[in-house]
């Protein structure tokens, strides 16, 4: 059976460099993308099992790309965890209004994002 | 009410509208106008009353003159009859021949004398009338007295025929000079009582046009003068009903030049000023309005800036926190002895930089207005309890006693439990920092409906000129302190902040160099919705 895979939409390199050499330590198969646009044409085209949306992104916000992710029914199924920083407020809301299946806080420790991934997909 | 409409019909549709703008026009004091119409209406009562009494004199004089004239016709008449005796006794004297009857007929001739006198004297009768009569009378004085010598003599017999015969035409002619005497008497009486009712009648009808035209003048001038007064009022009534619908700049004119002109003067003065202010008025609203859209864009503005600042802070943390923990997790194979030390510390440094970016973005936030708390049921004991296990390793790695000292039966309470956990961890993490050995103590008491959350510890204490001051931003007692153990004096700033959010207050008992005790009381269900 075909391996597992994560999506990860986020504009810092170093932070992808963390989740890839996380990710790649595990059975997950990771696929990146560096702006809002770019990450949810990979997530039609790939349909991956789950998302890690950073807020802030070029071109497409990630709530913005969650919103249409979660309307478009052949990606509205798959989980999408927000990574938010909250900075104001009500960023907590306007994630799960957006549709987050979850949130977590940048900044992030590895091993939480690593736990909160398998929770969501555990490893076959 | 018809009365009413009637009279405003007098005035809005006839030529009396002029006049009464005439009169408003007058340059005189309302006082002036009053008084002159009351002087005229008066003058006119006066006026009144001389012509009745002038009325009253005159038919006197009248009913005075018609005595008299009656008077001259009685003495005429009484003359006729005098007369009609002397020539009756005249008769008499001629047929009984005595001296007795010449007595009477002289006696009769007095009275008659008399009479006529009396007429003459009133100066009524004609003169040549009265001349004629006395001419006659003498004569027929001469035929008694002839008469008289007669019968003395005793020769009447001869002498009657003669006698007669003049006495007669003289009987005749007296007779009829003195009836027409009479007739003229009464004629002129009849004539004065004609006149007399002719004048009695003028004058009343005089002295009734006198009266009915002088109240018509007096309602007139009332008329004129009381509507004057009301159409300015009414002007002014419906100005004011207009300002206070909130209309204002309206003009009123009136053609008043007296103290209703003056008060119409000042109400449009006071209309322009109203005008006035109302225009500045909106216009401060307006540029109020605008202001406060600005004020909202900018806020809006700085809290997207503080949103893209606190994101883009964190996301370089966020990887030099990741692979620092990775580094030690050994995700890149052992780390070497000597390299383990090193790493640890870029892990704290980069911990208590985190820190400090949260508590700057925190302030920020609050400053912006945008912190908001998140309102819910929470339990006590699970506050404290991740205040003490967040800060337990540091304690203990300074060989710190670090206890909770809590009631078991602490309920739920109701407010932001995130926040008052961060206010419970800065608060107890100043003495773990400050406090070389003791004890460190994390304690909450219900009072009433409060709940006090208290820190006390055994460490150097703060000293009494500073207990204020701690809780003002950046504010640090002792800035080598702060060298030798970090910190930027925002902790309790920013704790402060959030316990007054909740509605709360907080303070600091302390002594120097025995430690501390901070305190602070929320009330058990904060007021407000969750948020
Ligand atoms: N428990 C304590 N014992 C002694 N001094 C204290 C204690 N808590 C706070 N202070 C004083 O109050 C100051 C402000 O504290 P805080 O606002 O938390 O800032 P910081 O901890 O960054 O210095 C500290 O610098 C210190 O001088
Ligand atoms: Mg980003
Ligand atoms: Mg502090």
């Amino acid at each position: 059976m075909s391996k597992q895979t994560i999506l990860y939409i986020e504009d810092n390199e170093y932070n992808r460099k963390i989740v890839r050499q996380l990710v790649g330590r595990t059975s997950y198969r990771l696929i990146e993308a560096i702006d809002g646009e770019s990450g949810v044409a990979l997530a039609q085209q790939e349909l991956p099992n789950l998302i890690l949306m950073d807020v802030q992104l070029p071109k497409m916000s990630g709530l913005d790309a969650t919103r249409v992710l979660k309307a478009d029914p052949r990606t509205g199924h798959i989980p999408i965890i927000v990574i938010t920083s909250f900075a104001l407020s009500g960023d907590r809301e306007k994630a799960s209004a957006a549709g987050a299946n979850s949130y977590l806080a940048k900044p992030y420790s590895p091993r939480e994002l690593l736990a909160l991934v398998r929770e969501f997909l555990p490893e076959s | 009410m018809k009365l009413e409409q009637l009279a405003e019909r007098v005035q809005s549709r006839t030529p009396l509208r002029l006049l009464v703008r005439w009169v408003a026009g007058i340059r005189a004091s309302v006082h002036t106008k009053l008084l002159a119409a009351f002087l005229i209406v008066t003058s006119l009562f006066v006026a009144m009353a001389l012509v009745s009494l002038q009325t009253i004199v005159s038919a006197t004089h009248q009913s005075q003159l018609l005595d008299e004239a009656h008077e001259m016709v009685s003495l005429a008449q009484e003359g006729e009859h005098a007369l009609a005796r002397q020539m009756h006794y005249t008769d008499l004297a001629l047929l009984s021949q005595d001296e007795v009857a010449i007595a009477k007929i002289l006696r009769e001739n007095n009275r008659f004398n008399d009479r006529l006198a009396k007429v003459e004297a009133a100066g009524t009768a004609e003169r040549g009338l009265v001349e004629q009569i006395r001419s006659s009378q003498d004569e027929a004085m001469a035929v008694v007295a002839d008469m008289a010598n007669a019968i003395r003599d005793g020769k009447l017999g001869s002498v009657t025929g003669g006698l007669l015969r003049r006495q007669e035409r003289l009987d005749t002619e007296i007779t009829t000079h003195v009836g027409r005497l009479v007739t003229a008497q009464q004629d002129r009486m009849t004539r004065l009582r004609e006149s007399v009712t002719a004048a009695n009648r003028r004058s009343l009808i005089l002295t009734g046009a006198f009266a009915v035209s002088a109240v018509i003048f007096a309602l007139f001038c009332g008329f004129v003068i009381s509507w004057s007064f009301i159409l300015p009022v009414r002007e002014a009534q419906g100005f004011l009903d207009k300002v206070a619908a909130g209309s204002f700049g309206g003009h009123i004119s009136v053609p008043n030049r007296d103290e209703f002109g003056a008060l119409a003067e000042r109400m449009n003065h006071m209309s322009r000023e109203l005008e006035r202010f109302d225009i500045e008025q909106r216009h401060a609203a307006a540029e109020l309005g605008r202001l406060n859209q600005q004020l909202a864009q900018t806020s809006k503005a700085k809290s997207e800036f503080l949103a893209n600042m606190s994101h883009e802070l964190r996301t370089p943390m966020n990887a030099i926190l990741g692979f620092t923990e990775m580094v030690l997790d050994g995700l890149y194979g052992d780390v070497p002895t000597e390299l383990k030390e090193p790493v640890a510390d870029i892990q704290v440094n980069g911990r208590h930089l985190l820190r400090l970016i949260n508590d700057v973005l925190d302030l920020s936030k609050i400053e912006a207005g945008r912190m908001d708390l998140a309102l819910g049921e929470y339990s006590v004991r699970e506050v404290v309890d991740i205040a003490y296990i967040s800060l337990r390793s540091l304690a203990v790695e300074k060989g710190l006693n670090f206890v909770i000292n809590v009631h078991d039966d602490l309920t739920v309470a109701y407010g932001d439990n995130g926040r008052l956990t961060q206010c419970l961890m800065n608060l107890a993490g100043n003495p773990i920092k400050f406090t070389k050995q003791g004890r460190v103590e994390i304690g909450v008491e219900l009072v009433g409906s409060e709940l006090i959350y208290r820190v006390s510890d055994s460490g150097i204490g703060i000293p009494k000129e500073e207990l204020e001051n701690v809780f003002a931003e950046f504010r640090q007692v002792d800035a080598t302190v702060t060298r030798e153990f970090g910190g930027t004096g925002l902790g309790l700033s920013i704790t402060k902040k959030f316990v007054e959010m909740h509605d709360g207050r907080i303070w600091v008992e302390s002594e120097i160099g025995k430690g501390c005790t901070f305190f602070f009381a929320v009330p058990l269900r904060t007021k407000g919705d969750s948020a």
